[in-house]
Parts: structure tokens; C-alpha cells; sequence
């Protein structure tokens, strides 16, 4: 418990070292009606009563503090480490997967974090020297923009995907079986080089699947071809 | 000796400052000397009792008579509190020359009386054995003694003097605006940059319309910081984003001590790592005078340890983002981008 203040509530029949009642009822009922929250004191009466006679305007509410329970929770880093945090979470412990400890970013000098491919068979190496990069898609020969001259044909013919899947695969077969080929076959497998051009072709479509232009974008299209 | 504990009993419904009280000074042992001191010695030794006060002869019949507890109790000034006496701090505080005062809120009956703290935060601790001792060595700048302080040019603009009424005018501001920007101080001892607080606002317009966002800010907030947050509302009416002045549209908390490095430490080896293809902050952030601010996206706040647990509580699609305001002691962007990137806040980007 805390320390008593100065001020203890006192009994008021207790008052002045003697028992006289029929002095003290009195009063106690003046002092009651003249405070307001707080019971003065016969005895101190004559040194409060100024301040409890009035009421008193300047008083400040003293709020107790609204707090959420907060548990005490183990944090567990990826790397093993622990210390305790305060929260609201209830879980006891906390355990990382990602973290500072490890990610590039902080650690950059962490060799395990770094996406470096094991190829000790060359077969990662291989495939990409036969079926081409991500970033060398966009060669001399454009398979890009012919993928997509040929899906566009393919829609004006309403050729279901699958269909045109299947006739994508067939060139791509034929390449791969036979890699030195014709020029005039060269050009058809080169439409469809590797599985990107495949997957980069359905995206195109896929626009046009989704409910093509908007009705903003459909509106300025055809005044633009009014105009024309 | 033994009726010592009689005469106790009259003599303490004497009051106290009659008493005779033997007074030992310090000057009379410093002053004897140590023969002396060992003859006191010895005397003393000789007055204790060797006899039980089991053994004392009982009361006579004029120390019952002196012994009267409840003229005791009828002569003391003050009132002592009954057994069942419970003190309750007063509700409101009445000035400093009221009788009645509200213990300190160190004290735990106060009315504002926080326990705590029951962990001493792994960032504060970092700060103050590693980070606080670095960042005053590697900006120490030696300055030679006996160099000429440079001393900062007047700011303030003056009055050309062209009216006579330009007499005694008080200097002008900066042009521009009236605020003239903090000037960056050196770091020394004395002036280490720190983490002064850090405050959290989350602006929900939603909740204009559905007050139900709100209610998932203020409880999406309160996990995070553990504080109650307060409720913003819109400052100004702006027709086109169907807000009107006052309305209430938003949750913000202020976080200091403790908590502040707490949540900090979370943001910073907890969340930032998780956040997909994050490059760092944006070294251009801050306001001039060293408070940094970064935000959250609602997928970015979902991965913090509080939210994650239980995320599924969150009505869906209701999970505000908020933006985090660190305020530092540092008076420019540079020092603060200093401690936080000691921090490990990674920075991206052309300053």
C-alpha cells in the first residue's frame, strides 16, 4: 500500500479530544453539505473552509490509464536467437521464418542467400543454349511479335486454346526432333522457340478473354476510328 | 534494570518532545581517545540485563492505573485509520496547495499508475551499448583549440531602412514562409540523435460511410501498439472525395519509450524482411528537421506478429494501411537517416 497522505479522514466525533455529539452532529452536516466529493474535517475546518466552502473549479480528472493486457512473448529469429518482446499477441513464442537474419538485404555477404544455381551436370546450361534465355527472347528474328500475329490469327479463326495449344505444340515438336530443319520450317519453329513464347502468347489472349477494352477505352477506339 | 519496561508505560503517555533523549554526538567519539572509548565500551557492556524480563515482578496497582490506551487514543490530535482502512487516491486533482494530494503515479495505488517495465527493449539496448557510442565517434570532427567559433549568420531578414517606420521593426522572417528550418547541430556527447517517439495514423475514409472501418482500424491499431488509438477526423470538406470537415475518418496513436524501440524493432527485423521485392525506404523521406515517415500497405501491416495471429478476426477487406512517423532528437533528415540506418532501416535512392 501506499504512504497515508497527511490528511487521514477523521472520525468527526473524535474531534478536539473530547465527545461531546450533540456538538458534533451539527457539524458534520454543515461540512457534508458544504463539500462536494470530499469530507473536510471538523478540526481542519477552520484552515479549509475557504476552499471547501466554494466549489472548486480547477480540479483535473485524474484518468486512470486505459491499457490492453500485453502478454510477454519469445521472439525467435531464423537464426536461433531469442529475446522477449511485450505484445498484445498471445501466442507464448514467436518464431521467424524471415527475418534480418536472413535476408540479402542485411546480410549481403551471406553466401547461402544468394540464388546461385548448382549446374555441376551442365544440364541447366544445356537447355538454355537449345531453347534460349528469358532476356534473349527478343532477338533478330522477334518470335515475340510473330507469337502474337499468329494468335491473333488463331482468334479471327475461333480456334479453341487447346487447339491452338495443340498446333503450337507440333512445330515445337518438329524443332526439337529435328533442330537443322529447312529455312521455310525455320521460320514456323522460330514462332514458337521455347515454352516462354507459348506462355507470353495465352497472355495476349488472356486480354481479350477477360472482357477486352474498356467501355472508356472502347469509346475513344471507335471515335478514333470515326475519324479515320 | 528490570522495571524498566514499567516505567516505559507512564513515560509514553508523555509526549515525545519531553522525553529526555540522550543525545551521542560525533565530536565525542572522534575526540576521545581510544582508552576512553574502550572504558565506555565496557560500561556500556555492563548495563544490559542479564536477567529475563520473564522474570519481572507484576504491575502494581499505580501503573495499572496509569495505563490507559483509550486516553491515549482521546488525546491524539490525529485520527489513526481502522483496520479495515483502505486509502483510495482522490479522483481529481485540486492544485498544489489543496490538502488533499494524489500520490505520484510512481506509486502503485495512483490513479495513473503504469506497472512496468518488464523488459528492457533489444533495440534500446542495442542503442545505448552500440549505436549511441559509434554514431558520437565516427562524426566526432576534431576542432583544434583555440579555433574561432563560427558563428551562425543572422537568419532573419532586416528592414532596409527606407521608411522611418522600419525603426525598432522586429527582424523579418525567411522568405517564402514563416518558418525558419532547424539548423543541423554538431554530434557530440551531449547531443546524440535518439528516438524520441513514434507516432502511427491511419486514415480510413471508408469509415465515413461505414463506420464498421473504423472499428477495424481502432482494433487493428490497438493490437499493433497496444494503446488505445484516438480517432481523427477530416479537416477539411472536399467535395470529390465525399468528405465533409469533422467527420470522423481516421485512428493515430503515439508511441514513446519503450514501446516506440519495441515497435521499431518489429517493423525493422520483423516486417521489412517479410515484404515482397522491398527495396528499403525511400532515402528522400523526412520533413527537414529529423523525423523519417515510411507506410504500410494493409498486405504490408498483415505481416506483423499481432495481426498475423489472429487475422482472421479482421472483417475482410477491412485492414487499414498506416503510416509510421518516427521523431528523433536529430534537428536534420541526415543524422536521423544516420540512426535508423544503425537501426537497420535500409535506406534506397538519391538523398
Amino acid at each position: 500500500m501506499g504512504k497515508l497522505p497527511s490528511t487521514i479522514l477523521r472520525r468527526p466525533s473524535l474531534a478536539a479530544g473530547s465527545l461531546p455529539s450533540s456538538s458534533a452532529l451539527p457539524q458534520t452536516a454543515a461540512t457534508t453539505t458544504a463539500t462536494l466529493h470530499r469530507p473536510t474535517l471538523p478540526a481542519q475546518c477552520t484552515n479549509t473552509q475557504a476552499a471547501g466552502a466554494h466549489q472548486v473549479r480547477h480540479a483535473t480528472f485524474v484518468a486512470r490509464p486505459r491499457r490492453p493486457y500485453m502478454f510477454t512473448q519469445l521472439v525467435q529469429l531464423s537464426d536461433g536467437s531469442t529475446f522477449t518482446v511485450r505484445t498484445t499477441s498471445p501466442a507464448a513464442l514467436y518464431k521467424s521464418d524471415k527475418d534480418t537474419r536472413n535476408h540479402m538485404l542485411w546480410q549481403p555477404s551471406e553466401k547461402s542467400l544468394k540464388n546461385v544455381e548448382v549446374d555441376e551436370a551442365g544440364k541447366l546450361a544445356a537447355f538454355r543454349e537449345r531453347f534460349g534465355n528469358a532476356w534473349n527472347l527478343e532477338g533478330p528474328n522477334a518470335p515475340v511479335q510473330q507469337a502474337a500475329a499468329a494468335a491473333a490469327a488463331a482468334k479471327k479463326d475461333a480456334v479453341e486454346p487447346k487447339q491452338v495449344e495443340a498446333a503450337a505444340k507440333a512445330p515445337k515438336g518438329r524443332a526439337v526432333e529435328e533442330p537443322a530443319a529447312a529455312a521455310a520450317q525455320q521460320d514456323d519453329a522460330a514462332a514458337y522457340d521455347s515454352l516462354v513464347d507459348l506462355i507470353s502468347m495465352y497472355a495476349t489472349e488472356d486480354k481479350s478473354v477477360k472482357g477486352g477494352l474498356s467501355a472508356k477505352d472502347q469509346a475513344r477506339k471507335e471515335k478514333s476510328g470515326k475519324k479515320k | 534494570m528490570a522495571s524498566l519496561r514499567g516505567l516505559s508505560r507512564p513515560a509514553r503517555s508523555l509526549p515525545l518532545s519531553q522525553l529526555p533523549r540522550q543525545t551521542y554526538t560525533a565530536c565525542s567519539i572522534r575526540c576521545a581517545s581510544s582508552q576512553a572509548a574502550k572504558a565506555e565500551a565496557e560500561e556500556d557492556l555492563q548495563e544490559l540485563e542479564t536477567d529475563s524480563l520473564l522474570h519481572a515482578p507484576p504491575l502494581s496497582e499505580e501503573e495499572k492505573r496509569q495505563f490507559r490506551p483509550w486516553k491515549r487514543a482521546l488525546d491524539r490530535q490525529f485520527m489513526l485509520p481502522s483496520g479495515r482502512y483502505q486509502y483510495h487516491p482522490p479522483k481529481y486533482n485540486r492544485g498544489p496547495l489543496h490538502p488533499i494530494q494524489s500520490p505520484p503515479s510512481s506509486d502503485p495505488v495512483a490513479r495513473d499508475f503504469v506497472p512496468g517495465p518488464f523488459n528492457f527493449p533489444r533495440l534500446k539496448h542495442t542503442y545505448q551499448s552500440t549505436i549511441a557510442p559509434d554514431l558520437m565517434t565516427l562524426l566526432y570532427e576534431h576542432t583544434p583549440p583555440g579555433t574561432p567559433k563560427n558563428e551562425t549568420p543572422q537568419r532573419l531578414r532586416g528592414w532596409d531602412g527606407s521608411s522611418p517606420y522600419h525603426k525598432n521593426r522586429p527582424l523579418r522572417g525567411p522568405r517564402g514562409g514563416p518558418n525558419l528550418p532547424l539548423l543541423e547541430r554538431d554530434i557530440t556527447f551531449k547531443n546524440i540523435p535518439e528516438i524520441k517517439e513514434v507516432t502511427i495514423a491511419s486514415y480510413v475514409p471508408e469509415a465515413v460511410k461505414d463506420p464498421e472501418h473504423l472499428l477495424a482500424a481502432r482494433t487493428a491499431m490497438l493490437a499493433l501498439t497496444g494503446t488505445l488509438p484516438t480517432v481523427t477526423k477530416t479537416k477539411h470538406s472536399i467535395a470529390q472525395w465525399g468528405i465533409k470537415e469533422g467527420e470522423k475518418a481516421g485512428v493515430k496513436t503515439t508511441l514513446i519509450g519503450n514501446a516506440a524501440y519495441e515497435f521499431l524493432d518489429r517493423c525493422i527485423h520483423l516486417v521489412f524482411p517479410k515484404i515482397k521485392d522491398w527495396k528499403g525506404i525511400s532515402a528522400t523521406t523526412g520533413d527537414g528537421s529529423g523525423n523519417l515517415a515510411w507506410g504500410f500497405t494493409p498486405e504490408e501491416l498483415k505481416l506483423f506478429p499481432e495481426i498475423e495471429v489472429n487475422y482472421s478476426m479482421y472483417p475482410a477487406k477491412m485492414l487499414p494501411g498506416c503510416r509510421v512517423f518516427v521523431k528523433t532528437t536529430a534537428t536534420s533528415d541526415r543524422h536521423a537517416r544516420l540512426l535508423l540506418q544503425a537501426m537497420g532501416v535500409p535506406f534506397y535512392g538519391k538523398v
